[in-house]
Order: structure tokens, then C-alpha cells, then sequence
């Protein structure tokens, strides 16, 4: 009986570990995880900033499709070889967030440049903390960064210290507005420079080839335009 | 094959894997790089940084636990008051805690929309994103680790040697400062080092109540996963030196707790 035991818990422990032919597993920037979910329902998604996914496919991590919040993350893998070649999906734009009670008063991108309010960021390295500092330096406020409290490392992340009420603003995708399930209200940037361009690519060493390909044609296909439209996306 | 062989086989087999499972990943945290690459790794900005602001906190932080925890172990020791199992549980109940749990609760506490943080707010405090909320999310993960072993440690002080000293008048403080505390400093150290290496090594709480600012509330935890998304090398300089600091407080605290 113990013998059995001890045979069952093995097995499960190896079976763990053994690359298993199931259901895709999609690495998608936390600001794709719901329009992924909808266009891969059978899938497994794995939702965190572009650049911590990045790190977790160059440490071999069982992957087959990556969605990048931006263009330069997905050509570097692209690059060393771990990934086939991105396609451009969808486009986006940055916009400031504040909690629902609005305690800081905030309604025009000049009052983030008050001494005392409290912005998060996203870090430096993630597309969307490389998007916002260039998005500010295009606008010329960069001072605004002085009033950074956090750097966090996904766009959820940033969201969530808002939607809490813990900071008093942030810059993040339009898109992520909706996710935060009404607790933040979106004030929009003037015009600027960045284009914020998200791609999508086949892992190289995946172990659901077909599967894979298919997910990436329905994305950029009709079904894909479709629900990245509703979700807010502009479309390339 | 006999009933003992049999049995020893087991163990053997047992250890090495135990071995492999445990030391193998540290191990390899060291081999990754070369020792050069570590050390210079490890006088970058962003290290260095997290490595003050880490000394920093976690000493105001301990100064408190220990300020607070010995009286509180002092009295759960030496006194019988209903309640009192029930007490030392609760205080005890961040060890078991999951840290983002921990985070949750300090956020529902202190939080701007928390229990505390309207009151706060109202004589201009916030804590969050603050160094005061890396030291609060220190202070409630690390304090139980010290006040349980200063509870048991204090509990161990022989009974008559106190009551003799009762009898020949010495007042409750004297009883505390000239007996009970010079025969408890071992046990305090060692429970005192468990805790500083708790609150250094936190993450969790402080992650999701303080956020991550280079210099402000970005501490070694916070910076090794930071850096493990921007350069590999300082995020294991940094982990092989926490590795290095765990191991030396391991030590400290078995010596310490060795020949009573």
C-alpha cells in the first residue's frame, strides 16, 4: 500500500515535468490577457509585462505563442532565434488614469506636474514604462516623472495601485481602462509622437506547432480584428 | 536483501536526493556567472541602491521588533492570564501567512481607502509607496519570528531562580534586567536574526503596499525581480549575496543557540 503511495506521488511529480501535448499556452502582455482569453478560450495564458515574458522564454519556459506589448521585445527574440517572425497587430495609445474620487484633482495632463501627486509608472525595460517615457518626453513634460512613486512590472500592476486609490494617477493603454472594472476614469494625452505597435509571433521551439499557427492566423484574421476592435484596439 | 540494509538504502537514497533537490539550485545561482561578473554586478547603481535601502529599513524595522517584541514576550512568558494561548497565536499568525496575504491586510489597515487611512489622510500621512510602508511590511512579517523564540526563550529561565530573587525583594524590573535578560541573550539573538533575515528577505508585502521605487522602497528582494527582466547578471549578483547573508545568519543563529 505504502509502495503504491509512494509510486502514485512519483508519477505525478515526473508527469509534472514532461512537456505535455494539452491545450496552447499563449504568453500574452497583461494588456492582451482578456482579448486572448476570448480568441483562445481552450488555452492557457500565461499574463504578465512583455519583458518578464521575455525573460521566462530565454530561460526555456514551455511557450507557444508570445503576444509583446511592443515591437522591440518580440525582434530581439525573433533575433536569437526563439522566436518566428512577429506580425504588427494591433496599435494602442497611452492614456492618464485616475481613481474613481479623483482625490487629486487631476483633469489635464499639466496638474501631474503639481508637487505632491503620486504617479506610478511603469519600470523602464517594460514596453509600457519605455512608452510612457517617451510619450512624456515627445509631450516635454518629462518633469512629470519626478512625482513617480512606484515602477511596476505589467500594466495590470499599474491599474491595479490605481484602481486601489493608492496612487493618485498613472499613464497606461486605453485599453486597460476597461479591466479595471469601472474603478478608474480615463482623461486623454494632447497628440504625441508614439506609435505603440504590439506583436504577435509562433514560438520557435514550441511543442503545438499547428495549434499555434492557427492562433496567430485567427488573431490577425477577421475573427481577431474583430475582437481586438471591440476591445478597444486600433487596428494596423 | 535484509530489513536493516533495506531501510538504510532508503535513507541514503533519501539524503542524496534531498541533497541534489536543495543544494543543486543555490549552487547553481553561484556557477551561472563568474565571480568577477558577481562582484562588479554588485557595485552598479541599482544594487547598490537596494542594498542601503534594504540595511536601511530592515534596521529601523528591527529596532521596533525588538523595542515592542521583548516586553510583549516577557509578559506572554512570565504570566497566566485567560486568553493568553489564544493571544500568542494570533501574534504568531504572520509566520504562516502567505506574503500576499500579509499585503492585503496592511492594505485594508493602512491603505488610503483602509481602516486606517482616512484618519491618516487626515493629519496629512500616507503610507503607501512610502519607506514607512517598507518598514511596516517588515515589521508585520519578521516581529512573530522573534517573539515566539523570545517567548520560549524567556519560559526557559529557571522558576527559582526568579522566585529566589522575588524573595529577596528584588522589584519586577530588577527581576527582568539583572536575571531573566542576561540569561536570555543567547535564545533573543538567535531569535533576533531569524527575524532580521525575514524582514530582509520580504517581498510580497512590500511589493504590493510600498510599490517599487529605486532608492525609496525598491529593496533587494524588489530589485532582484526588477533586474531579472532588465540584466540577468545583477538580479543573481544579488540573489548569491542574499544566499551569502542567509547562510552567515543561519550560522549566527545555531551558534548562538548552541551549549546553553
Amino acid at each position: 500500500m505504502r509502495a503504491a503511495c509512494l509510486l502514485v506521488a512519483v508519477t505525478m511529480t515526473l508527469g509534472a515535468c514532461v512537456r505535455d501535448e494539452g491545450s496552447l499556452i499563449v504568453f500574452a502582455a497583461s494588456s492582451f490577457a482578456d482579448v486572448m482569453r476570448e480568441l483562445a478560450p481552450g488555452a492557457r495564458i500565461n499574463a504578465a509585462g512583455s519583458d518578464t515574458l521575455a525573460s521566462q522564454i530565454r530561460e526555456g519556459a514551455d511557450a507557444d505563442v508570445f503576444v509583446s506589448a511592443n515591437e522591440s521585445q518580440a525582434q530581439a527574440l525573433h533575433a536569437e532565434g526563439l522566436l518566428q517572425a512577429p506580425a504588427v497587430f494591433a496599435h494602442n495609445r497611452l492614456v492618464i488614469i485616475v481613481p474613481d474620487d479623483n482625490p487629486a484633482e487631476i483633469e489635464r495632463l499639466e496638474d501631474l506636474e503639481r508637487p505632491g501627486v503620486r504617479i506610478v509608472v511603469g519600470a523602464p525595460g517594460l514596453p509600457l514604462g519605455d512608452y510612457t517615457r517617451a510619450g512624456l518626453a515627445s509631450l516635454g513634460v518629462t518633469s512629470i516623472l519626478e512625482n513617480a512613486v512606484s515602477e511596476e512590472q505589467s500594466a495590470s500592476a499599474v491599474v491595479g495601485k490605481v484602481a486601489l486609490g493608492e496612487a493618485d494617477a498613472a499613464f497606461v493603454y486605453a485599453t486597460d481602462v476597461a479591466s479595471s472594472g469601472g474603478r478608474v476614469r480615463s482623461i486623454e494625452l494632447p497628440p504625441n509622437d508614439v506609435k505603440i505597435t504590439s506583436t504577435i509571433a509562433v514560438v520557435t521551439e514550441t511543442n503545438r506547432p499547428e495549434g499555434a499557427r492557427d492562433l496567430v492566423a485567427s488573431v490577425l484574421g477577421e475573427r481577431g480584428r474583430r475582437a481586438l476592435a471591440v476591445a478597444g484596439f486600433t487596428l494596423p | 536483501m535484509t530489513r536493516g540494509r533495506w531501510f538504510t538504502a532508503i535513507m541514503i537514497a533519501s539524503t542524496a536526493l534531498a541533497c541534489i533537490f536543495l543544494i543543486l539550485p543555490l549552487l547553481a545561482l553561484f556557477l551561472r556567472t563568474t565571480p568577477a561578473t558577481l562582484v562588479s554586478a554588485l557595485g552598479s547603481p541599482p544594487a547598490r541602491q537596494a542594498l542601503l535601502l534594504s540595511l536601511k529599513t530592515s534596521t529601523i524595522a528591527h529596532v521596533f521588533i525588538l523595542l515592542v517584541g521583548t516586553p510583549v514576550a516577557y509578559l506572554l512568558a512570565t504570566s497566566t492570564f485567560k486568553g493568553r494561548k489564544t493571544l500568542i497565536a494570533l501574534l504568531e499568525l504572520p509566520l504562516v501567512l502567505p506574503p500576499a496575504v500579509a499585503g492585503l491586510a496592511l492594505l485594508a489597515a493602512f491603505g488610503r481607502l483602509g481602516l486606517l487611512g482616512g484618519p491618516l489622510r487626515a493629519v496629512g500621512i500616507q503610507i503607501a509607496f512610502t519607506e514607512a510602508a517598507v518598514v511596516l511590511a517588515i515589521i508585520f512579517v519578521a516581529s512573530p519570528f522573534y517573539i515566539r523564540q523570545a517567548v520560549s526563550t524567556f519560559e526557559g529561565v529557571d522558576p527559582e531562580v526568579v522566585a529566589a530573587a522575588r524573595a529577596l525583594g528584588a522589584r519586577p524590573w530588577h527581576v527582568f534586567s539583572r536575571i531573566s535578560l542576561p540569561l536570555s541573550l543567547r535564545g533573543l539573538g538567535a531569535g533576533s536574526a531569524l527575524a532580521w533575515a525575514r524582514g530582509l528577505g520580504e517581498f510580497g508585502a512590500t511589493i504590493m503596499v510600498a510599490g517599487s521605487f529605486p532608492g525609496v522602497t525598491r529593496t533587494l528582494p524588489l530589485a532582484i525581480y526588477a533586474e531579472f527582466d532588465r540584466n540577468l547578471d545583477t538580479a543573481l549578483a544579488l540573489g548569491a549575496l542574499m544566499v551569502i547573508v542567509a547562510g552567515a545568519v543561519l550560522m549566527t543563529t545555531r551558534v548562538l543557540s548552541q551549549n546553553r
